[in-house]
C-alpha cells in the first residue's frame, strides 16, 4: 500500500503542480536508490578471488568460533569469491562455478549432457502451462554461455571475459532467471515430493511457494531451491556452513552437505561425488569457495 | 522505485545503432535489449490474442508497443458481473524483469483499487516475476475483483461494505460508468 502512495506521488504532474511534500517524498526515494547503488557497487554480482585470510579478517573483533572454524576450512580450501547479498547470491554463484568448471576443464560430454537435462526442464515447463516467450530468452542466453566456455570456436571466451559476463547484469540476471525456471520447474514436477519441505519451511502450497519465493527475482534460496535445480540440472553441489553452532564435546568442526541429484544417488554404489560446486553458507548468503 | 525522471531507458543499455559489433567476444553476444522486450512484447500480443481467454483482451496503442490498453469484464456469479473495465499497462524497458504499470482507467469501486486507478497487487509489485504476462496478468485483476484481498485495502470504504454483498452491488451500479467503446 505504501508503494502505491509512492508511485501517486512520483506522477511528475503532481510534482510540476508545486506540492513540496510530494517532492520531499521523491527526494527521500531517490537518496535510498542512491544509497542502494552504492552499496551495490562495493559489491560486484561476483568479486574477486580472495584468500581465505580476508574471510578471517571480517570476524577479527568477533567470534572465536568463527575463526576458528575458517582456521579449519583453511586446510581444504584455498580461496573465496563472494557474490552481491541481493537475494540471488546462490543462483549468481552457481552460474560462475559451473561455467567456469566448464571452461577449465572442458568436458564436452558434462556439456552434452547437462544440455540434455535443459531440454527435458524445458519440456517440463512446457507441460505445466508455461509459454515458451516466457521463458525461451533466458534459456537461450544460458545455453548460450555454455558454448562460449568451450574453447576453439569463433564465439569461445576467456576466463577474465567470463568474469566480466559474470558481472554483467543483463547476461548475470538472464542467467539468474533461467535458473528460478529451473528451479520452479522442478519443484512443481516434482510436488509430492517437495511438498513436506515446503509446508515445514513457510507453510505455503507447492504453487504458491513457486510463485512467492522462487519466481521471482531477489528471493532468497533455501535448502529446497538446491535441491530442485541440483536435481534438474543433475549437478552435484556441496554447501559448507559457516556458523556459530559448535559441538559440545568442545571440538570445532565445520559442517558440510553434499547435494547429490537423485539420478546420481540412486546408483547408490556408496561412491565418493565430487562436486564441480561448493559454496560457502553463512546465515542468509552463499559465495563461492575454492578446494585446494 | 517507479521512474521520477520519467524515463525507464537508464537501467537498460541502449541498444547499439552502430550495426553488429566488429567481433563477437568483445562485446557481450546478446543481452536485455530493446529488441527482446518488442520481441517478447509481440509474442505476448501474439499468444493473447490466439488464447480466446473470455473476458480479457488488451491490444498496443497505435504507435507504442509499449503502452497497452486492456478490458476486463467482471466474472459472473461475482458483484461485478456485467461490468466492463479498461486499463492501461506500461511497459518499462527492462520488462519483464520489471512489471508493466497497470491502472484501470475506468473508475472501479473495489477495496484494492484507489481513485486514481492504482491496483494493489502483489504480483504487480514485489511478487512479480518473468514469468508472468500480459494475458496473466490480467485473469489475475480478473480474479480480484471477486477476491479482495479486504485486510489492507487501499479503498477502505469499499473493503468495509464487501461483507454485504448486496449493498456492495448496488454501489457498483451506482459509481459504474460503462467505457466508452
Amino acid at each position: 500500500m505504501a508503494k502505491q502512495q509512492e508511485e501517486s506521488n512520483s506522477n511528475p504532474a503532481a510534482a510540476a503542480a508545486g506540492d513540496w511534500e510530494n517532492f520531499r517524498d521523491d527526494d527521500i526515494m531517490l537518496q535510498h536508490s542512491a544509497i542502494r547503488a552504492e552499496q551495490a557497487d562495493k559489491i560486484p554480482f561476483l568479486g574477486d578471488k580472495e584468500p581465505l585470510s580476508a574471510l578471517a579478517a571480517e570476524y577479527q573483533s568477533g567470534s572465536s568460533i568463527l575463526l576458528e572454524k575458517i582456521k579449519i576450512l583453511d586446510e581444504k580450501y584455498s580461496a573465496i569469491r563472494r557474490t552481491r547479498g541481493d537475494g540471488n547470491c546462490f543462483f549468481r554463484s552457481f552460474m560462475f562455478s559451473y561455467l567456469e568448471h566448464i571452461l577449465e576443464t572442458q568436458d564436452k560430454a558434462e556439456v552434452d549432457r547437462v544440455k540434455a537435462n535443459v531440454e527435458e526442464c524445458r519440456k517440463t515447463l512446457q507441460s505445466l502451462g508455461y509459454a515458451d516467450f516466457t521463458f525461451e530468452d533466458f534459456f537461450g542466453l544460458f545455453l548460450e554461455q555454455l558454448e562460449n566456455v568451450i574453447q576453439g570456436t569463433d564465439a569461445s571466451i576467456s576466463h577474465d571475459e567470463l568474469v566480466e559476463r559474470s558481472r554483467d547484469q543483463s547476461i548475470s540476471d538472464y542467467v539468474v532467471m533461467f535458473f528460478r525456471f529451473i528451479t520452479s520447474g522442478e519443484i512443481r514436477k516434482r510436488a509430492e515430493f517437495f511438498e513436506p519441505f515446503i509446508l515445514g519451511l513457510n507453510n505455503a502450497t507447492v504453487d504458491q511457494f513457486c510463485k512467492s519465493s522462487v519466481e521471482p527475482m531477489g528471493e532468497e534460496s533455501d535448502h529446497v531451491h538446491i535441491i530442485a535445480l541440483s536435481d534438474a540440472l543433475g549437478v552435484p553441489v556441496r554447501v559448507v556452513y559457516l556458523d556459530r553452532s559448535s559441538c559440545d564435546t568442545g571440538g570445532v568442526s565445520v559442517n558440510h552437505h553434499d547435494f547429490v541429484p537423485s539420478a546420481l544417488s540412486s546408483g547408490g554404489s556408496g561412491l565418493e561425488i565430487n562436486p564441480y560446486i561448493t559454496l560457502l553458507y553463512r546465515p542468509g548468503h552463499y559465495d563461492i569457495l575454492y578446494p585446494k | 522505485m517507479a521512474a521520477m525522471n520519467g524515463g525507464y531507458s537508464d537501467n537498460t543499455p541502449a541498444a547499439d545503432p552502430a550495426g553488429p559489433p566488429a567481433k563477437q567476444n568483445v562485446a557481450p553476444a546478446k543481452t536485455v535489449d530493446t529488441q527482446s522486450v518488442l520481441k517478447r512484447l509481440q509474442s505476448e500480443l501474439m499468444s493473447l490474442m490466439m488464447s480466446g481467454d473470455p473476458g480479457i483482451s488488451a491490444f498496443p496503442e497505435e504507435d507504442n508497443i509499449f503502452n497497452w490498453k486492456g478490458t476486463i469484464h467482471g466474472s459472473k456469479e461475482t458483484v461485478f458481473e456485467g461490468t466492463e473495465y479498461k486499463l492501461s499497462l506500461s511497459f518499462p524497458a527492462d520488462y519483464p524483469f520489471k512489471p508493466p504499470k497497470v491502472k484501470f482507467e475506468t473508475g472501479c469501486f473495489h477495496p484494492n483499487v484507489d481513485v486514481f486507478g492504482n491496483i494493489c497487487l502483489d504480483i504487480l509489485q514485489d511478487k512479480w516475476s518473468s514469468a508472468y504476462d500480459v494475458r496473466t496478468i490480467l485473469l489475475s485483476i480478473q480474479s480480484l475483483l471477486g477476491e479482495p484481498n479486504t485486510s489492507s485495502p487501499l479503498n477502505t470504504q469499499a473493503a468495509a461494505l464487501w461483507s454485504n454483498q448486496e449493498e456492495y452491488r448496488k454501489m457498483v451500479e451506482k459509481l459504474y460508468n460503462k467505457p466508452a467503446a
